[in-house]
């Protein structure tokens, strides 16, 4: 794990979390291994990041949590996401695009010669 | 309390919930690892490895929930308490300024809402109304004065019945007045009113003990009952508890007590003692000799004032032509509010100085000026100590904490000052309301009118203390605001370097300061101004030359007797028999102790006569208006007039009903100019016209007395004509004593009497108490209120002139060293220090006068006699101001004098 990606990690855990949990209600450890998942492994999320941004965005009414019966037979939070959620994560993920597209037109701009 | 809160939190189910949460995903892990192939223990320890301290992660979610931020509340306000503790002159100083700005502003709120808000104690009281009307003049002019709307009871069930905007209505009569009441052994005299059998329920106020009118007694037939006020249980009855199922005669009828009402219900007429219910059924007659009813309505809700009053006046209107004599020739009518209605002067009574409503938006904007200038006071302290204590913000400020954690410190600061001084105001104000109900002013007239006051109980009611907790938050916002912007603005890492070593180390914050004294200075000249306005008024309203003396004069008033003999008292007097009883009761007043002289008349000095008659010279055409005052030889005596020329009605001429008269001055001089009136006729052309006695209409004029106010002290005297009341009945007494004169009406009362026994008393007060009421009791009210608020103003302002000044002095210290290392002689450096202070106030000075100029003419309805921008209040109060300052300049540059070079130069 590279400080780098750590960084990165900060400012858009939020957004990724949204997004995963988008794609259906899960619990944590669940949401946790998806974004390993689909990142190929480039994503480690900690523990220490992934509950309390999952606290935090509870709180901001982005998402919902449920108490339900998992696969194992075991009660666990699951999280789902709101219609303000759904609404913040689709901005957040233009803003995000918009971002993108503007840093790689920088960093691909021709060097004069 | 901190670990309280957290095992409040530990305990509850969210934290319960989170553990859960965390153990659920630690054994999936450990599953996850076990499906990949690790053995159990491996992937256990991988996993824990992995998850870090379960604690650590359980700390950092609780991070992101808000109890983590009243957590952090806590810690401010507990370090903010600490802080305040440890400069306790400061805390209490600060404390006690707010303390009687907010308690000061509570008691005046506490007057405007109990009075405006919470005046009557009936149901739904926001939506009574009084149907007034409103005489339109032939020239189309119409009468700014307003009266009850007045209805025969009849006409009252038409209006009921075809109204449109009234949810209900009761009507009430209480001309005249007064009844006779005895229980077999003692007799009592009483204010009553007839009402509708349904007024009490439209009222809506339980009554203390046993019932209030019902329908039922209205109906004829109905067992005779009636109720009485809680006053008159208390005062006359004793608090008898037996009194439900008494028997008194009342009026010739003997009727029984159903029920007695509680303190705050003065419903219905005023002092009202026994509410007696009118028998009549619906479709009794309209009776032409029957008393009219006043009227109180209440709205349905959502009906505004202007629609009622359209309907109201389209009904009346129909009502006048069906009976033109009993409605003026041309007339508005409308509803007006309760309120307006009975803090309204009266027609007749619209004297500027029982303004009460001005009054009380005068003495909330003097509260609120008081409270700004408490405010800046402990906003200028907390500057200072913000000034102070810059070091620590920096370090505290390098140490991570951000400006706005550094702002909530202060304002949490300031907030706990706001709560200490809000309790403490609390408290203050709860004090104030217990002793000023006495003063609260009883608007109104003699006969009925208004009774403001009345049901009036001044207090601190929920609505009252939510105002004083309002008033704490914007003080702290107030207070935090000066003390945060410094911490906003400052750059704070130069302090950690080398903190204020210069000689005007941390002075850029002056201006702020300075601003704060200058405001402070010139809120007060406006408070200060306003207040000595008032005051200079009442001076002056006090000493106007009624043109007789008040003082221990008590006035005796004969009422018309019980209802169902309808002669007017002035009728019953001019008869023989009547006069007999007249004469027997003088004989009888005159051999009490305490009495020097009784003066048959038949006038309230002071207030009337207020109509005029017709006098001329007769054979001249030009005739003037003058009110009559018939009345006996002692007159003069009693009341000491002044006699200015000639001599006053002689025994003879008043026992013998001889044409002779006295005149006033300004009656003299509008007829006869420099001429001496002595021996001169005099025509009073309205006794032409009436058949009744005087026939004659000449009198002769045998003296002149100075002018005698009759409308008031604050209305020039009318031209008046003085008459023997043998001529024209006399049914008032005046008694000049020499002890208390209200401490001898029941004396009084028994002499009367001892002579018949029917006779009723209407009016058995001393004149003064009719002054202070009338014209005094609002002007009162006002400096009663205003003078305390005006003194704490001036307190305020010395401390904060003395704080800024002695922080500026504290700063300077080094400067002035220098400069007496330098050979400064000690006035020089007084001088300096004054005159910067005296910069300041002279900035404040000025500014507030301007403002006072501008401001003073709201209250040109509460000022009588001066102008409203009076120079010599004006300079009055600007040399008070002056001195004040100058004072409390004078102990910090003393203390600037005492500097000693040697310490000072190494002061930091």
């Amino acid at each position: 794990m590279t400080e780098s990606k750590q960084e990165l990690l900060r400012g858009t855990l939020d957004m990724l979390v949204l997004k995963v949990v988008a794609l259906g209600p899960s619990h944590g450890y669940a949401i946790a291994q998806r974004l390993q998942q689909i990142s190929k492994e480039f994503f480690q999320v900690h523990q220490g990041s992934l509950y309390p941004a999952l606290h935090r965005l509870e709180d901001k009414g982005w998402l919902q949590a449920k108490w339900k019966e998992s696969e194992t037979g075991r009660q666990a939070k699951f999280y789902e996401l709101t219609r303000k959620g759904r609404k913040k994560m689709e901005s957040e993920v233009v803003n995000w695009e918009r971002l993108c597209g503007a840093v790689g037109l920088i960093l691909r701009a021709e060097e004069e010669s | 309390m901190l670990r309280w809160i957290r095992r409040l939190f530990q305990k509850s189910r969210a934290e319960t919930e989170l553990d859960q949460e965390l153990l659920d995903h630690l054994d999936r892990q450990i599953a996850g690892y076990v499906a990949a192939g690790l053995s159990p223990e491996e992937a256990r320890r991988r996993a824990k490895l992995e998850f870090g301290g379960l604690e650590r992660v359980k700390e950092e979610v609780r991070d992101a929930h808000w109890e983590t931020h009243l957590d952090n509340l806590v810690r401010d306000f507990r370090y903010a308490i600490r802080n305040l503790r440890k400069d306790r002159r400061f805390t209490f100083v600060a404390i006690f300024a707010l303390a009687l700005g907010i308690g000061a502003s509570t008691v005046v709120f506490s007057i405007f809402y109990n009075l405006f808000f919470n005046e009557f104690s009936a149901r739904d009281a926001s939506r009574l109304v009084v149907p007034v009307i409103q005489n339109i003049a032939a020239t189309g002019q119409t009468d700014t004065s307003m009266e009850s709307l007045t209805l025969h009871l009849a006409d009252l069930d038409v209006i009921r019945e075809q109204n449109q905007v009234f949810e209900n209505m009761a009507g009430y009569i209480t001309a005249g007045g007064i009844v006779l009441a005895n229980d077999g052994s003692q007799m009592y005299q009483f204010y009553d009113a007839r009402v509708t059998s349904d007024a009490f329920d439209f009222y809506g106020v339980p009554p203390l003990l046993g019932r209030g009118l019902v329908p039922e007694d209205g109906k004829s037939g109905a067992p005779p009952v009636f109720v009485m006020s809680y006053q008159t249980w208390k005062r006359v009855f004793h608090e008898d508890a037996k009194i439900l199922g008494r028997t008194l005669t009342v009026d010739g009828e003997p009727r029984t007590v159903v029920g007695v009402m509680p303190a705050r219900f003065e419903a219905f007429g005023t002092q009202t003692n026994i509410w007696i219910p009118i028998t009549r059924s619906r479709d009794t007659p309209r009776a032409d000799g029957e008393f009219p009813a006043e009227v109180l309505a209440r709205l349905k809700p959502g009906v505004t004032m202007e629609t009622a009053s359209a309907d109201l006046e389209v009904i009346v209107k129909r009502l006048a032509l069906l009976h033109p004599d009993d409605f003026p020739k041309h007339f508005r009518t409308r509803v007006v509010s309760a309120v307006d209605f009975f803090m309204t002067p009266q027609k007749g009574w619209d004297g500027v100085s029982s303004d009460l409503k001005h009054l009380l938006y005068n003495m909330l904007a003097a509260a609120a000026i008081l409270l700004l200038i408490a405010c800046s006071n402990v906003a200028n302290l907390l500057l200072a100590r913000a000034t102070v204590r810059e070091k620590e913000m920096a370090v505290r400020s390098a140490l991570g904490a951000t400006r706005g954690r550094l702002v909530r410190q202060l304002l949490a600061e300031s907030s706990v000052l706001a709560a200490a001084a809000c309790a403490v105001g609390c408290l203050f104000a709860w004090v104030g309301t217990k002793f000023l109900p006495a003063f609260v002013p009883r608007t109104g007239d003699v006969a009925s009118g208004g009774h403001i006051g009345g049901e009036t109980g001044l207090g601190l009611n929920p609505q009252v203390l939510f105002f004083a907790l309002g008033l704490t938050f914007l003080t702290t916002l107030i207070c935090g605001l000066a003390p945060s912007l410094h911490v906003m603005r400052a750059d704070l890492q130069p302090q950690l370097a080398g903190a204020g070593k210069g000689a005007n180390g941390g002075f850029r914050h002056g201006k702020l300061r300075a601003g704060l004294v200058v405001a402070e200075v010139a809120f007060s000249i406006v408070l200060l101004i306003g207040t000595g306005l008032m005051m200079r008024s009442f001076f002056v309203l006090t000493r106007v030359d009624l043109g007789f003396n008040p003082k221990n004069v008590l006035l005796l008033y004969f009422m018309p007797p019980p209802s169902h003999d309808r002669t007017s008292s002035t009728q019953r007097f001019a008869s023989p028999q009547g006069r007999a009883v007249l004469l027997g009761v003088v004989e009888r007043l005159k051999a009490l102790p305490g009495v020097i002289h009784v003066s048959i008349e038949d006038a309230l000095p002071g207030y009337s006569p207020g109509r005029g008659l017709q006098v001329a010279v007769p054979g001249a055409t030009h005739s003037e208006e003058a009110g009559l005052i018939a009345c006996d030889e002692n007159f003069l005596a009693t009341l000491e007039l002044r006699q200015i020329q000639g001599r006053w009605l002689s025994e003879n001429e008043v026992r013998m009903a001889q044409y002779a008269g006295v005149i006033n001055q300004r009656l003299a001089h509008d007829l006869f100019g420099d001429a001496n009136p002595i021996g001169q006729q005099l025509q009073v052309k309205a006794f032409k016209s009436i058949t009744l006695p005087p026939r004659d209409s000449d009198f002769q004029i045998v003296g002149v007395v100075g002018d005698m106010k009759n409308a008031g002290p604050q209305r020039p005297a009318m031209p008046m004509i003085f008459l023997p009341y043998t001529v024209r009945g006399g049914p008032a007494i005046l008694l000049k004593t020499t002890v208390d004169p209200a401490s001898l009406r029941n004396a009084v009362q028994e002499q009367i009497w001892a002579v018949n026994r029917d006779e009723i008393i209407g009016l058995a007060s001393p004149l003064e108490d009719f002054l202070q009421r009338f014209a005094y009791s609002t002007p009162e009210f006002g400096l009663l209120i205003c003078t305390p608020l005006a003194s704490i103003a001036l307190v305020l302002v010395m401390i904060g002139v003395f704080s800024v000044m002695a922080y500026t002095v504290s700063l300077q210290t080094r400067e002035l060293g220098i400069r007496m290392a330098l050979g400064a002689q000690q006035r020089s450096i007084l001088q300096m220090i004054l005159s910067q202070g005296a910069r300041l106030l002279a900035t404040g000075i000025v500014l507030g006068l301007f403002a006072s100029y501008g401001l003073t003419r709201f209250l040109a309805s509460q000022i009588w006699g001066v102008s409203a921008t009076d120079p010599l209040t004006f300079t009055i109060v600007a040399a008070l101001v002056v001195a004040v300052g100058l004072a409390a300049c004078y102990m910090p540059a003393l203390r600037a004098t005492r500097v000693d070079p040697l310490v000072a130069l190494r002061h930091e």
